[in-house]
């Protein structure tokens, strides 16, 4: 058993059947950039089953691989029991994780055990002269909040995805030290199955990340397959305002709006789409809209966060192009 | 046949037709009567009266009860009775609605029923006539005048029930129902027989054997006929007159719920007995179905149905059930499968048929009765319907969007909060704040007011009116939107509201009354109408108006639109206008409902407007005019679609007199 | 089965904001209050447990009085009882010590099942339901689309990233954290409302904080950057190189 120093950052890493989950990289930028402010050194945590194999690419410095074989699947138990008594060891002040699922999972529990809570999603760490203040997103990102910490014990912050850049890969292999913690079959309570994806049953718009959608704008149906091309390009789903549908140019399922499905992707690129109300109240949930319409007074501009004023039968094969070439 | 006129009493029938008219002002035809009635043909009449009478009674007198164990009807008042009289007059006595709407049959069925009031008199006589009690002897002077009076109206009667036999049973019309009716036949087979036997005695010598067959013929037909009468439709000979009185006050009124366990119509109990009445009256003519936008484009809902489903429920299950009345709800759909929730939630409230019904029935309330029922238990499960309820719950506004979105168009319009110190309150609705194109309207609507120079604010908060959550029965929902609405009004001081939407308009003038007193409110077309002479005129365009369902039959305003419209250009009608006009499809809630099945009751509609080659659609509606929007998409022909305001403002000069901005 | 669902009234997601006097919190003057709304989800199935396998559903909220419509509210949907945790210094606890508050008054009702919201759309701090857990020593999964209960206990359906998905298994009691959506919600309806107002709505005094908190909010403000348009110009391949881009590093689907 290995131990660090008391006080440091230590950074949980997260893996999936060997593979460092890609927020594990952020969560680590973070923790330097925390050790650079609180001082003490940067420390990383990693959980698994002896002799599985954890590609550890970019991650520099001491990774303490916290191994059992109750460790093979995650479960919510395993990882606060194992983390608990690595943490108790290492004593570090703060504990950095990324602020994914599986953390949301168990990290509360873990701060618990400590009396502690945990500092989550964070956006942004400022350094002050009384020490560090995590910035936290409230209301669905309507206001900042600046958090302290108060507590006696560690500091458990995670972070929120794409807030931290990671580094560049360090040239350095990680210095692996195994930690052994004391684990029983019967402390863990969960038992998970395999995972799984939705079979794509019929459209299902609802659960897409990516839309193309295609109004009045495209004139007629023989412009179809230019939008379609575009949505391939972006690995979208073509999906269609509702004059589009009842002109049968695009199936009534893929119509988007009061009367047809409501959607909430990351991207939803509306090209050719005035805006209608009906329309609007279907995608209003998007993450980012994309509008490309020749009326710069299209309602659509509205509630687009980057707009095209511009001719859709020049826009959007060049788009596709450009896609294509990024890809 | 001059022989015929020369000898009164042995004319022929043919001849007798063939001179009615003259014969009888000359007062030149009598009446043969039997002069004789035996002892056993006394007791054999009294005998068939007895049994008549029985029979008619045997099947009236349950239906009375039904009606009269039905929930009594809380809220009535007969007063004010000027107003029932004058309905009972128009609709009852002179056959108004009829005549106006069905004009041909209209007047067969007027002609039907006047001959009948006619021959109340002779019928009474005739069968004390075979009692040895007959007061009006044919030969007196009274007598002479009354019975060629009565045997014009004979004719008429038997001309008219010729033709609505031809018409039902050859022409037949699909509103009459898919099934031939046998008993009308009947029916109108006894009538011709009364009138055919009532006029014969005219033509047979007094005394002979001819004249008692003719009389006991009559006779015969009379007593069949009478317990004939509350066995079928024909009910509403006795029933409508008191229906039509007795006729909840206002147009496609929801009536306020009492107590707590009164959730709608959810079940046999909560019948009224207004309505118990109304199903009973129904003379399944199948207007209300010829004229709703549901029925005619596929759907379920088949108003007439509907009266007639829950008139089966009363006939089996009874008034004082538990019975769900609405088929989903049973465990059992013996009943009525038109009695459905699918049936019930395809309405579009236009009023269509409440306006149309001969007889009284007032198909909206029981309609939306029915929908509360199914709402206010939680019974009605629709993601759409769910989906329109929690935005309403939550925002405020039947979109779903956030009231910031209203501050912002509200700011950027530049429109002034009202503080009282303005004349109107503009009250934007969910589609003048939200909507694009309602927006534009009341854009357009507020500069038309900077140009009159009248003053007016927004309110700072505006939640819906609660009108799809009226309409689609959702009592809670509804309740605590015009709660926060008259309270917002009140807080602001407000006097006078001016609106862009009739469903607006009308939920606050006439809905809002069960929650406290609104104040007073109208559509933008009675104000611009008012305003009128100061617009400036347009020439050129051919406009075709279209009227909405809550600002004419809902309102009966009728002549303030087509007066704006009259400004901006030429007016055309559509064929089906005024009280006539057919729905765009969004009322009841309906706008927010998801896909309709069957045809768009939209595109009927519009393509009813295209037709008359107009080169703008006008509306005065922000729901018709956004239906119209995507349906004009699918017509041969696009015209222009603008509302009202719209088409007063485009005239206006852009920068508006007294330079406000 | 007993199941207790713990509620947060919030500010509604719509309401406009703004920054209190004290910079410390919003202004609540103007603000209506409405139900978290993965709470609701947690209702929702809670509900549609009930009506399964019957059983009592208790709801539980802390804070001021306020909380107590929306109990109401809960009551009106189908749930049988409401517990009001009355404290009007939550925002001086932290969610450990808001979670203990919460955890006393569960404890008491020793319930099968407890659910709750995966987060709350005010503080988003996502952790009350597990911190639940762990106190009251009960298994728990988080991000949970759909419950069945088994002869062992209950099979759940938890929401991984990107679109995948686990069925986990664990015995009763448990804690679940519901995801939105699972479920379809229902609205309220009159006759609910009717109902609820002979259900008993119990109110405890919350026990006074024990320990000083582990984390403060100390100053809120509004974000820099507003929702605006961009508009984008140029010839249709400049433009395209510029989507291409905000593709590539603002939206990331590329």
């Amino acid at each position: 058993m290995s131990n660090g120093p008391a006080g440091g950052v230590l950074v949980v890493l997260e893996q999936h059947d060997g593979e460092l989950h890609r927020l594990s990289a952020e969560a680590l930028a973070a923790g330097r950039m925390l050790a650079a402010k609180v001082g003490g050194r940067v420390e990383c945590a990693l959980l698994r089953a002896p002799g599985q194999a954890v590609a550890l690419t970019g991650v520099p410095g001491r990774v303490h691989a916290v191994e059992h074989p109750l460790l093979a699947a995650y479960t919510s138990d395993g990882y606060t029991a194992a983390l608990e008594q690595l943490i108790r060891t290492l004593t570090p002040s703060h504990v950095v994780l990324p602020h994914t699922y599986q953390v949301r999972d168990y990290a509360p529990a873990l701060a618990t055990r400590f009396r502690q809570v945990l500092l989550s999603d964070v956006t942004a760490i400022h350094d002050t002269e009384t020490g560090p203040v995590f910035v936290r997103q409230l209301l669905q990102g309507k206001l900042n909040a600046d958090y302290r910490a108060t507590g006696a014990g560690p500091c458990f912050v995670s972070v929120q995805a794409g807030s931290f850049l990671a580094e560049d890969a360090a040239t350095d292999a990680a210095e692996v030290v195994a930690f052994a913690p004391v684990l029983e079959a019967a402390q863990i309570r969960t038992r998970a199955g395999e995972r799984f994806r939705e079979a794509a049953h019929t459209v299902d718009l609802g659960s897409a990340a990516v839309i193309v959608s295609v109004g009045r704008g495209i004139g007629e149906e023989a412009n179809i397959p230019l939008v379609q091309e575009l949505a391939d390009a972006l690995g979208a789903e073509l999906a269609a305002s509702r004059p589009i549908c009842d002109s049968g140019w695009v199936p009534m399922e893929r119509q988007v709006g009061s009367s047809g499905q409501t959607v909430a992707p990351k991207l939803y690129l509306a090209v050719g789409i005035s805006g209608a109300i009906q329309h609007l109240v279907g995608m209003k949930g998007s993450k980012c809209v994309i509008a490309i319409n020749k009326d710069e007074h299209a309602p659509i501009f509205e509630v687009a966060d980057f707009g095209v004023v511009g001719d859709l039968f020049e826009m959007v094969p060049e788009l596709t192009k450009a896609v294509r070439a990024a890809r | 046949m001059r022989v015929a006129m020369l000898h009164c009493g042995g004319a022929t029938a043919i001849g007798f037709l063939g001179r009615a008219g003259d014969a009888c002002l000359l007062g030149t035809l009598i009446l043969a009567e039997p002069e004789h009635f035996s002892g056993t043909e006394i007791t054999l009449l009294l005998l068939a009266m007895l049994a008549s009478a029985g029979l008619f009674l045997q099947r009236l007198w349950p239906i009375l009860q039904t009606i009269h164990h039905a929930q009594p009807e809380q809220d009535f008042h007969l007063r004010p009775l000027g107003r029932r009289t004058a309905a009972f007059v128009w609709e009852v006595l002179l056959q108004g609605k009829v005549i106006r709407q069905r004009p041909l049959p209209g007047l067969a069925h007027a002609f039907v029923f006047w001959g009948f009031l006619a021959f109340a008199l002779v019928s009474l006589n005739h069968v004390a006539t075979g009692l040895r009690l007959g007061f009006l002897p044919p030969q007196s002077w009274a007598g002479r005048f009354y019975f060629d009076f009565a045997a014009v109206w004979a004719l008429l009667v038997a001309v008219s029930i010729v033709g609505l036999f031809v018409r039902r049973f050859f022409v037949r019309p699909i509103w009459l129902g898919e099934h031939l009716s046998y008993e009308s036949g009947v029916i109108a087979g006894l009538i011709f027989l009364l009138m055919v036997s009532y006029l014969g005695a005219f033509a047979v010598a007094p005394g002979g054997s001819a004249v008692k067959l003719l009389w006991w013929s009559h006779t015969a037909a009379l007593l069949v006929f009478l317990p004939l009468i509350p066995h079928t439709k024909h009910l509403h000979l006795v029933l409508s007159p008191l229906t039509v009185f007795l006729k909840r006050d206002s147009f496609a009124q929801i009536p306020r719920l009492h107590g707590d366990e009164d959730f709608g119509l959810v079940a046999g109990k909560d019948v009224t007995q207004l309505i118990a009445l109304q199903t009973y009256s129904c003379v399944e003519c199948g207007r209300c179905t010829e004229h709703c936008p549901a029925a005619t484009t596929g759907k379920v809902l088949n108003p007439k149905e509907v009266v007639l489903g829950l008139r089966s429920y009363l006939n089996t299950v009874g008034p004082a059930s538990e019975v769900p009345l609405l088929a989903e709800a049973r465990p059992d759909t013996a009943y009525a499968p038109t009695l459905s929730m699918e049936a019930v939630f395809g309405c579009t409230t236009c009023g269509s048929c409440e306006f149309q019904c001969p007889v009284g029935i007032q198909h909206v309330p029981v309609i939306v009765g029915l929908r509360r029922g199914a709402v206010n238990t939680g019974t009605w499960e629709d993601d759409y319907g769910t989906k329109l309820f929690l935005a309403l719950e939550k925002h405020g506004n039947a979109l779903g969007l956030s009231a910031a979105e209203r501050d912002k168009f509200v700011t950027k319009q530049g429109f002034p909060i009202f503080d009282g110190t303005q004349e109107y309150c503009l009250w934007l609705g969910c589609m003048g704040g939200y909507d694009p194109k309602g927006r534009e309207i009341i854009a357009d609507f507020a500069r038309v007011m900077h140009f009159l120079g009248t003053s007016f604010g927004v309110l700072k908060k505006e939640r819906c009116t609660g009108d799809p959550a009226r309409r689609l029965g959702n009592d809670l929902l509804f309740g605590t939107l015009a709660d926060s609405g008259l309270k917002s009004l009140e807080a602001a001081k407000v006097q006078k509201i001016v609106a862009i939407c009739p469903h607006c308009v009308r939920t606050i003038a006439e809905d809002w009354r069960e929650y406290g007193i609104a104040p007073q409110i109208e559509h933008h077309s009675e104000f611009m109408a008012r305003h009128r002479d100061r617009l400036p005129q347009q020439q050129g365009q051919s406009i075709v108006y279209h009227d909405p369902c809550y600002l004419g039959r809902y309102r009966e305003q009728y002549d303030a639109p087509r007066q704006v419209v009259q400004q901006a250009g030429a007016l055309v009608e559509a064929p089906r206008h005024r009280e006539r006009s057919f729905c765009c499809g969004a009322g009841g809630g309906l706008a927010f409902l998801g896909e309709e099945h069957g045809e768009r009751v939209s595109h009927v509609r519009a393509q009813e407007l295209v037709a008359t080659g107009a080169d703008v659609v006008g509306t005065a509606c922000p729901f018709c005019n956004t239906m119209f929007r995507d349906a004009l998409h699918e017509t041969e022909r696009q015209p222009q679609l603008l509302d009202i305001a719209q088409l007063t403002a485009r005239a206006l000069p852009s920068q508006p007199p007294g330079g406000e901005p | 089965m007993k199941i207790v669902v713990a509620v947060k009234q919030v500010p509604e997601r719509d309401a406009a904001i703004r920054v209190g006097a004290d910079g410390r919190w919003i202004e609540e003057e103007d603000l209506s209050y409405t139900i978290n709304e993965p709470d609701a989800y947690a209702l929702e199935e809670a509900l549609q447990l009930k009506e399964k396998h019957g059983g009592e559903v208790v709801v539980v909220g802390a804070g001021p009085e306020r909380v107590t419509s929306t109990l109401r509210e809960a009551l009106a949907k189908g749930a049988d009882r409401a517990i009001h945790v009355e404290a009007v210094d939550l925002g001086e606890r932290d969610t450990l010590g808001v979670a203990q508050v919460l955890a006393d008054a569960i404890a008491a009702e020793a319930p099968d099942l407890v659910l709750t919201g995966l987060q709350s759309d005010d503080l988003g701090l996502g952790q009350t339901g597990v911190v639940m857990a762990e106190l009251l020593g009960l298994p728990h999964a988080t991000i949970i689309m759909q419950v069945e209960v088994t002869a062992s206990g209950l099979r759940v359906k938890q929401e991984l990233e990107d679109g995948w998905f686990q069925h986990v298994e664990m015995p009763l009691p448990a804690l679940l954290t519901m995801q939105s959506g699972g479920n379809k919600l229902r609205y309220a309806t009159l006759m609910g409302i009717k109902k609820a107002k002979a259900k008993e709505l119990k109110t405890e005094t919350a026990a006074a904080a024990a320990a000083s908190p582990s984390a403060r909010l100390e100053r809120v403000y509004l974000p820099q950057r507003q929702k605006h348009t961009e508009m984008l110009t140029g010839s249709p391949a400049e433009v395209a190189a510029k989507l291409v881009q905000i593709l590539k590093n603002d939206v990331r689907v590329l």
